[in-house]
């Protein structure tokens, strides 16, 4: 009996140790058997809803021969180099089209590395719901890839575009948002931040809009390179409008994400130092009145007239950055109101401030919304004037 | 078949109580004759004819008619006290004796114990095997015609290795001596260090035929008394037929013998030898072997070198941190490499993906079966570098091992970051010397588990070593004192070296009864300074 | 009494109890459900109500010193009435345990390991801590010791390095929600995980100083609580609106970690962490089920029931539920309720019956 028992025993463990080492082997995938999508780009028919989806891929053994041989790695001329490749496919939506992707690919699509989602102007146009509501429903992408709105009609326009300093295009475009972000032109955001504006009832959500320009090189050849030209606006999830240069970076004093970057005025370019801003909200009954504080510091770096410095002209400085700066906002603040999407957040600062009421605001927020009054005030210091305190030439 | 194997290891655990009676059967002693040549007739048939043993036939003195022998076994005799100190007082200290001569024989031993023989160590004995075992430890025996008693007298005095550099156990600041195969060299050494009189050697005699002398060391007062009397107990016990090393004994009394890491430290040095025992512990000599063991052994041990105690303790607690890395890295590096290439390419950064993803274009084998093969290899180049003979051993450096890596880089077989895994890990397991073993074969199981679970595997793996770790105890202390369980004061020699002046007590895991090593408050200060009269001027 | 020979300091006492409040609290915040972005307000009365059933069971061990609740049932009980409520006590624990090993599961199916069946994955960890809870609770209370500072070093390091992703502002404004609303909230947070310690009722006869068990208990709970907290307050703060809408919001925040290209994909240290505490608070559940099946069943000792219990219950974590949805609507609804009459309900009213009964009397400590 004891020896029966001990025999069923050891099958027992037999059978249940086994599957260990037939396991495992389901989600074990080959780093060569995985296509690393850089970057994503979404054109939605605006007539069909269908969705089409751009792939662009890395070829590592692009990378492999150009990292290999030092200095062979910048291109000549107008011949950019082959680190990527792109792959398009169309569907009714979007996990149709990725069943599609084996099709005509020889590898499994690998998402968690994919730095930019493009969108289509089209496509943005009719709403990109589908793309959110795969994006937070599957946890294949990370939230902190870019959102990016592509100027031209189809996202597929803008991947393609190969720059030649960077190694792989999206890793490359993701690079230049985010420097344009601290050089406080246009916002970057991710998938979380537009998420998150996305589950606020009031605040619209924004994007940076990349557009393709053409160039000609210093031997007369031509070549086209990207470049971010805007903030797009939206309502839910679909684009009503967009910002341009001095209403985005308008909108980046006002909701504190300035970070270096310069003030030209006139006379003179100030480089910024640090720029602190608070959106106070007041409450009058019905009637919401914003407060936008924005306190800012910096450095003199150019100056234009020909004069030796004193405290006059430093007032003068500062009084000039004060009003390019709030009419940077201002032109932000008009926009919004004339897109009527709540770009700064107005409706949070209400509601963090006076909670309960709140809860009787919301619903009237769309009426609210165009009356608020809005007052910027900036103060601003001018902490070094450089080198030289006197002119070079003088008047 | 399992029924087999489950009855083989029943009868390897039984005690080996029932063994022991058998080999008390032949208690008979058998006694001394007073008839000189039935004495060595014995003695020359028990001890055969080799021609190392010597029978030294002579006569006390040149008058008389005593008959007497001299056995012994050459080689294992100092020569020159043979003949100076025994041969030549018996034979030429004629006047002594010829007054001597005329008293009863009986008595003529006991003269020749006490006044004629010029030698240290002398004891007698009627017992015939007593006579046989000693003179094979390298003793002379002395027989007289008509006494029943023989004399023996400690001669021992064989080429033994010079005290050299230890081989194993590098230290840069420390002393350089290092134990010998002689027992009583290393006795000597051991005393040299500690000079207390309580101080305790206790011997015993193990291994049917080897007989080999084991001395057990500690200091009374500090080392726990239960702590001895078990290691004695499981001493007693072993029933073999020869000790030869002292690993033959560390197989028979550890506690875990299937575990993967030492439950029973080994060193080489005596200033190694003697901390440990100044902290509470107990060490076993074994003649034959240059090593000494000390028990109890906890995990942290392995990461305590000599040098951290000579070193500054900045430098030193800096050290036990790089070496506690090196040892995680040289276990965890290929499977987490495995792991992350196979299952989880999300974990990397990005660019280094790029680059992996690059190397790993176009090759043949699967990642987890490609870090195998190169781990296979180095363990292959390891161990015969160790076993090659000397003049080979260059050849087959870890530098080697590189190029070889790089020429299977270049004909496409393994990728580039496979080689670099390999040998940072290569190179790092030798941090930790006594856990190299071990480190080898958990990196191997480590690197499978990754293969075919990936990380959930390894952390997996990782819980049963840790849970078997936190289990195991060495003479009854856990195995991860004392970081778990927790004592605060044994945190003063794990991962940091608390400045000498800061250790007061011994490491509480141990239990010494004595637990103060040295007043307290002992912090080097800079006396106050007296402005000098130079100064002023 | 025979069945454990082994004895635990309070401080690993304490340190156990960390481990086993991060449990499966580390990858899914407490009391997030219908709070919103006060959830760490929640969390915190949730951490009190949790003290409180502490102090309550905390009182029956100092009352029956180095009984398990299955001994003390069947003396305040009587033998027939006290093991069945001890079987009770023991569904509760086997319950438990495999519903954190759903959770496990679950979470495994969605982020890592889409394509290993759940099983296997079950089976291993429940292989590793059956052969923990098989060498003791002092081993495991050891092993707590290595485990719960690495984990606590994580949480502090991520965040840290989620400082410049957090907005104070998300947290705002405070008490958004109802009182009704929180209030319910904070006792699902004091079901999970606080007043989940109700299973060390089957530990605390093993600790070592029995007088100073409460103080060792709570300090455990305020820790781990605090940690807690500040972990939910942090999420909020980082994820904004997407710490309520996620499942995982410990693990989402931690993707958003980027420091400089090289520290990133920390998220890996938090699902380890994960593997680790949840190791930790499946082994303490196993190993109460376990022993208290032996105590109640009289057995010599509980290591032959060690493995066909760990089977049942992956088998009960594999088919539980059909899918997550059933799990979340459990989680947030039913369970707060069903575990009540155990956390609070068992505890509390042997605690009255013993004192009324003036138990224990002087002979029966030493049965």
């Amino acid at each position: 009996m004891k020896r029966e028992k001990r025999i069923k025993i050891y099958v027992a463990m037999v059978l249940i140790i086994m599957p260990i080492f037939l396991s495992g082997c389901w989600d074990s995938h080959e780093l060569n058997k995985l296509s690393i999508v850089s970057g994503l780009g979404w054109d939605i028919d605006p007539d069909t809803g269908e969705v089409t989806l751009t792939y662009q891929s890395i070829i590592p053994s692009e990378i492999k021969s150009s990292s290999s041989s030092y200095g062979g790695g910048e291109p000549k001329g107008g011949s950019p180099l082959r680190t990527i490749k792109l792959d398009q496919d169309t569907g009714s939506s979007p996990y149709d089209v990725l069943s599609r992707y084996a099709q005509h690919a020889s590898r499994i699509p690998f998402y968690q590395h994919t730095q930019v989602y493009v969108f289509g102007k089209e496509g943005v146009q009719r709403g990109i719901y589908p793309f959110l509501d795969t994006q937070a429903r599957n946890p294949v992408s990370r939230p902190n890839a870019l959102m990016v709105v592509s100027a031209e009609k189809k996202a597929s326009d803008i991947l393609e575009i190969q720059d030649g300093l960077e190694n792989i295009q999206a890793f490359g475009m993701a690079a230049v948002i985010k420097l344009s972000a601290t050089f406080s032109k246009y916002p970057a955001v991710t998938v979380l931040q537009f998420q998150n504006r996305l589950l606020s009832k009031t605040t619209a959500p924004i994007a940076p809009m990349v557009g393709i320009f053409e160039e000609t090189g210093p031997e007369g050849e031509k070549s086209r390179k990207i470049r971010v030209i805007g903030t797009a606006v939206f309502k839910g999830d679909r684009m009503i409008g967009q910002l341009n240069e001095r209403e985005s970076s308008g909108l980046l004093w006002a909701i504190n994400k300035i970070k270096i970057g310069f003030v030209m005025i006139p006379e003179a370019s100030l480089e910024i130092v640090t720029a602190k801003s608070k959106i106070v909200p007041e409450l009058q009954g019905d009637q919401v009145k914003i407060t936008i504080e924005i306190d800012e510091e910096s450095n003199l770096v150019e100056y234009k007239g020909h004069q030796d410095m004193n405290s006059d002209i430093v007032q003068e400085l500062e009084k000039g950055q004060a009003k390019e700066i709030e009419s940077q906002v201002r032109a932000a603040v008009d926009k919004s109101f004339a897109l009527d999407a709540d770009v700064f957040g107005l409706g949070d600062a209400v509601h963090r401030k006076y909670k309960k009421e709140w809860k009787d605001l919301k619903p009237k927020w769309d009426d609210i919304y165009p009356r608020i009054e809005v007052v910027v005030k900036v103060k601003t210091h001018l902490n070094e004037i450089g080198d030289v305190n006197k002119a070079l030439i003088k008047d | 078949m399992f029924r087999l194997l489950s009855k083989k290891m029943r009868r390897w655990r039984t005690s080996s109580s029932d063994n022991q009676t058998q080999a008390k059967q032949n208690g008979s002693i058998r006694y001394l004759s007073k008839n000189l040549d039935g004495n060595l007739h014995i003695l020359r048939e028990e001890l055969g004819q080799s021609s190392d043993v010597i029978i030294r036939d002579m006569k006390i003195s040149s008058n008389s008619n005593v008959d007497a022998a001299v056995i012994y076994i050459d080689g294992l005799v100092d020569r020159n006290l043979v003949n100076h100190d025994i041969l030549q007082p018996l034979m030429f200290n004629l006047q002594v004796i010829k007054d001597n001569i005329n008293q009863k024989h009986s008595s003529l031993i006991d003269f020749i114990k006490s006044s004629v023989l010029t030698v240290g160590q002398i004891s007698g004995t009627e017992d015939i095997d007593k006579v046989i075992s000693n003179v094979l430890k390298g003793q002379t025996a002395i027989l007289l015609e008509g006494v029943t008693q023989a004399l023996l007298i400690d001669t021992k005095g064989w080429e033994t290795r010079n005290i050299e550099e230890p081989t194993n156990e590098v230290s840069i600041r420390g002393p350089k001596d290092s134990f010998t195969e002689t027992l009583r060299t290393n006795t000597a050494l051991l005393r040299r260090k500690i000079r207390d009189p309580r101080l305790t050697f206790q011997s015993l005699q193990i291994g049917e035929r080897s007989k080999t002398d084991v001395a057990v060391a500690y200091i009374k007062g500090i080392t726990p008394d239960h702590l001895i009397s078990e290691i004695n107990q499981r001493l007693k016990r072993i029933d073999t037929d020869a000790i030869l090393d002292v690993g033959y004994i560390e197989q028979f009394i550890e506690d875990s013998p299937a575990s993967l890491f030492p439950t029973v430290g080994i060193t080489q040095r005596p200033d190694v030898l003697a901390a440990k025992i100044l902290e509470g512990r107990a060490a076993i000599l074994v003649d034959g072997s240059p090593m000494a063991l000390t028990m109890p052994f906890l995990f942290i041990e392995g990461f305590q070198n000599p040098d951290d105690y000579y070193a500054r303790p900045f430098f030193a607690s800096a050290i036990r941190w790089l070496r506690l890395l090196g040892f995680i890295l040289s276990i965890y590096l290929p499977g987490i490499f495995v792991s992350l290439t196979a299952f989880h390419p999300e974990l990397f950064p990005t660019q280094l993906l790029v680059s992996v993803a690059a190397a790993r274009e176009g090759l043949p084998f699967p990642v987890a079966i490609e870090a195998l093969l190169m781990l296979s290899l180095f363990e292959i180049l390891r161990e015969a570098g160790l076993r090659m003979p000397r003049s080979l051993g260059q050849a087959v450096s870890i530098v080697g091992a590189l190029v070889i890596g790089q020429a299977a880089v270049s004909a496409g077989l393994v990728g580039a970051p496979m080689v670099i895994v390999v040998a940072a890990t290569a190179i790092a397991s030798f941090l930790v010397v006594p856990y190299a073993d071990a480190g080898a074969l958990l990196r191997f199981a480590m690197t499978i588990v990754a293969g075919f679970l990936g990380l959930f595997g390894m952390v997996i793996i990782q819980l049963e070593i840790l849970s078997y770790l936190a289990a195991l105890r060495s003479l009854g202390v856990p195995y991860l004192s004392p970081v778990a369980p927790l004592n605060i004061r044994g945190l003063k020699d794990t991962l940091i070296r608390a400045p000498l002046w800061a250790m007061d007590s011994r490491p509480a895991s141990l239990e010494s009864p004595d637990m103060r090593r040295q007043s307290p408050g002992q912090m080097p200060r800079v006396p106050k300074a007296k402005p000098s009269k130079r100064e002023g001027q | 009494m025979f069945l454990e020979k082994g004895r635990i300091s309070n401080f690993q006492l304490s340190v156990l109890i960390i481990g086993f409040v991060f449990g499966s609290s580390v990858i899914s915040s407490p009391g997030g459900e219908g709070a919103g972005h006060d959830a760490w307000i929640a969390c915190t009365l949730g951490l009190v109500e949790g003290l409180l059933i502490a102090w309550i069971f905390t009182a029956l061990t100092k009352q029956f010193k180095d009984k398990t609740i299955m001994e003390i049932n069947s003396l305040v009980y009587g033998k027939i009435l006290g093991k069945c409520i001890s079987l009770l006590f023991i569904w509760y624990l086997f319950h438990l345990s495999a519903l954190v090993l759903t959770n496990y599961g679950q979470f495994f199916k969605l982020e890592i390991y889409p394509a290993t069946p759940k099983t296997l994955e079950l089976l291993l960890l429940m292989l590793v801590c059956a052969s923990t809870v098989g060498r003791g609770i002092e081993v495991l209370a050891r092993l707590c010791l290595i485990l719960v500072p690495l984990t606590i070093l994580v949480v502090f390091a991520d965040t840290f390095l989620l400082i410049p992703h957090m907005d104070l502002n998300n947290l705002m404004p405070v008490l958004d929600v109802p009182i009704g609303k929180l209030l319910l909230a904070s006792h699902g947070a004091a079901s999970f995980p606080f007043a989940e310690t109700v299973a060390f009722l089957m530990v605390l006869a093993f600790v070592n100083k029995p007088g100073k068990v409460p103080a060792a208990v709570s300090r455990g709970l305020l820790i781990a609580g605090f940690i807690l907290i500040m972990v939910v307050a942090r999420n909020a703060a980082a994820l904004g609106q997407m710490a309520v809408v996620t499942n995982y919001p410990t693990y989402l925040v931690a993707q958003v970690i980027d420091v400089g290209d090289i520290l990133t994909r920390l998220e890996v240290a938090v699902a380890i962490n994960l593997i680790t505490m949840g190791f930790i608070k499946i082994s303490v559940l196993y190993y109460g089920t376990v022993l208290g099946l032996a105590q109640v069943f009289n057995l010599r000792s509980y290591r032959p029931i060690i493995l066909p219990v760990g089977i049942l219950m992956v088998i009960l974590a594999l088919t539980n539920v059909g899918n997550t949805l059933e799990m979340l609507n459990f989680a947030k609804k039913g369970y707060p309720i069903y575990a009540i009459p155990f956390q609070i309900g068992i505890p509390l009213i042997t605690l009255v019956v013993a004192k009324l009964r003036r138990l224990p009397q002087k002979g029966e400590l030493d049965a």
